[in-house]
């Protein structure tokens, strides 16, 4: 039997995110929050190896109270049960304090062979935590998983690379880090939606984990953000009007006075 | 530690062609500070080649152990080759590899790590290294600072051009043996993937297609599009992730591929923040589409509203016509 903890970060949905330019502030009034994509290919994952090995799976989720519905849809997915990280001195970590937390979580409380967790998170792409938690417990990492087997107590996973698949072994316990590759996560049924209200969440604060108000938030980060832009590109916009077959000839003729399309 | 103690301006990544990239940007670095550029060569590079390239000093390391890029192997060994002498800066190539290895890395140094930048610069000061990366699905843009040293940040290809290689320049090559612990995993095979033409992160140009292209057989005119002009075709992330049309390291955004292309054309691509962050990097964008509100409008060169099925077809004609003219 296999003990698994998924990480789960609840995201804001963010093609739905808008900036406010005055303020460079986001925007997240009324934008819906969502398990970020690579975590629930993690959560999915989990389950498939549940079903063929058997095991335990422990959602994890370090976040605001809101967070809850997150770890909700991980229950309804496949978990086990669910454990949420909350507490307003958590508030502003960076990926360091993050890794930090969670690693209090998983090895003061809770047990595990297997730590699966996304790639990345879809609103940051820090690519940070994977890593930083494996080296906070000097666990071997496998990241970038695109296929994972599971043979009796070690894992072979097949990473995505830019030019090549490559193909690599550990022994359990290990992190194993995935793309949206690896699976197409399910969709709850409204049963197993039911019967998720009925697995065990727990909630633990700082306080439980036994964690210092200097290691957490922006006194516990290493980075600092020190001022945010609006992105946005400088371009020409000159907009070409009239029919396709004049349009056409146009456009060819300003790309090549541009120098990027060969005559 | 005191700041005093951090020294020097490091790059390093295990594909050559970014290392020559990474080498441009810390030259600057370090002679802005006024302080040393160093690297490390680790198996067939050449460390000679490194200096060439702007090292001023170059580690190099032949254990054969370390032939292949393990992640910690490689934190083992970088560990062992600071020890002492902690540089204030040391940048890495942001590949797959490179992502999996920065923050490790900078974990078990316990500095801060900035992923993905797009900008690197020094404060007034020169204290700190500044580093602009984009966030929040693309819609800001924020400045980082790491609070301890050194300065880590990972840079993707394309964004500083190798200086020429220079025979006259001189620099220290260190015959290092790093220490490290047997790695905890084990790579059992490394196959290229089946080799595709040429990449999308590496064409001059890019044709593009989103979801106004209605059927996977409608496919088919955006390909001889691309074919008529010399480029090779990518897609915006719901054709690849949710449709599956094309694979995935085909499409272009903030989670796929970052182009950088002479031309850049966006067919039937509505223009979600997410697509346009990985599009930054392309001289001339044009847009194709017939939602005359489409968001891509706001970031292209030459706009076209216009059905692409009428529009891609006299394109080509257009095309062709000036080949024969």
């Amino acid at each position: 039997m296999v003990k698994i903890i998924v990480l789960v970060k609840q995201v804001f949905q963010t093609a739905d995110l808008r900036v406010d330019r005055a303020s460079k502030t986001i925007i997240t009034q009324g934008v819906p929050r969502v398990i970020s994509e690579t975590d629930k290919n993690a959560m999915e994952e989990a389950v498939r190896i549940k079903e063929k090995h058997g095991g335990k799976i422990t959602a994890v989720a370090l976040g605001p109270p809101e967070a809850k519905e997150a770890l909700r849809e991980a229950l309804a997915m496949g978990a086990d049960e669910a454990c949420l990280l909350t507490d307003p001195l958590f508030e502003g970590s960076d990926a360091h304090a993050t890794a930090n937390v969670l690693a209090a979580a998983v090895t003061k409380i809770l047990e595990y062979d297997l730590i699966l967790c996304g790639a990345y998170s879809e609103d940051l792409y820090a690519f940070q935590v994977g890593p930083r938690l494996a080296e906070v417990c000097n666990l071997p990492q496998i990241t970038f998983v695109a296929k994972l087997t599971l043979e009796g107590d070690r894992v072979v996973a097949e990473r995505d690379l830019e030019n090549d698949r490559q193909v690599v072994e550990a022994k359990l316990p290990c992190l194993i880090s995935v793309t949206r590759e690896i699976n197409e996560p399910r969709l709850p049924t409204l049963m197993a939606i039911m019967a998720a209200s009925k697995k065990p969440t727990n909630t633990w604060s700082a306080a439980d984990l036994k964690l210092e108000a200097g290691e957490l938030g922006f006194n516990g980060s290493l980075i600092e953000v020190l001022r945010s832009t609006v992105s946005a590109g400088e371009r020409k916009r000159v907009t070409l009007q009239g029919e396709p077959n004049e349009i056409a000839p146009k456009l060819v003729k300003a790309l090549i006075e541009e120098g990027v399309l060969k005559a | 530690m005191s700041s005093q103690e951090y020294n020097g301006v490091w790059v390093f990544s295990e594909s050559p062609q970014l290392m020559l990239e990474l080498l441009s940007k810390g030259r600057k670095l370090a002679d802005e500070l006024g302080t040393e550029l160093a690297s490390v060569a680790v198996g067939d590079l050449d460390p000679q080649k490194l200096i060439q390239h702007g090292a001023d000093k170059v580690f190099a390391v032949s254990q054969p152990e370390l032939k292949a890029f393990q992640v910690d192997t490689y934190t083992d060994v970088f560990e062992s080759l600071f020890g002492e002498r902690r540089p204030a800066i040391l940048l890495i190539g942001a590949t797959r590899n490179g992502l999996e290895f920065a923050p490790r890395l900078a974990e078990r140094l316990k500095t801060g790590c900035v992923t993905e930048a797009t900008k690197l610069e020094l404060d007034a000061e020169k204290k700190f290294l500044l580093v602009d990366r984009v966030t929040w699905g693309g819609n800001l843009t924020e400045t980082h600072i790491s609070k301890a040293k050194p300065q880590i940040a990972t840079v993707a290809r394309g964004l500083y051009t190798p200086l020429p290689a220079d025979s006259s320049r001189k620099g220290e090559v260190v015959k290092a043996e790093p220490k490290f612990k047997p790695p905890s995993t084990k790579i059992v095979e490394t196959r290229p993937k089946e080799a595709k033409g040429v990449k999308v992160t590496d064409a001059a140009t890019v044709v593009s297609f989103g979801r106004g292209v209605r059927k996977k057989e409608d496919m088919a005119l955006i390909e001889q599009l691309a074919k008529t002009m010399g480029g090779v075709v990518s897609c915006s992330r719901p054709i690849a992730e949710d449709l599956r049309w094309l694979p995935v390291d085909q499409y272009v955004g903030l989670s796929g591929q970052k182009v950088n292309p002479k031309l850049y054309l966006a067919v039937g691509i509505s223009g979600q923040i997410q697509h346009l962050t990985g599009i930054r990097g392309s001289r001339i964008i044009v847009a194709i589409n017939n939602d005359p509100k489409a968001p891509i409008f706001e970031f292209s060169d030459y706009n076209i509203v216009a059905d692409l099925y009428q529009m891609v077809p006299a394109l080509m004609d257009a095309v062709k016509q000036l080949g024969k003219s």
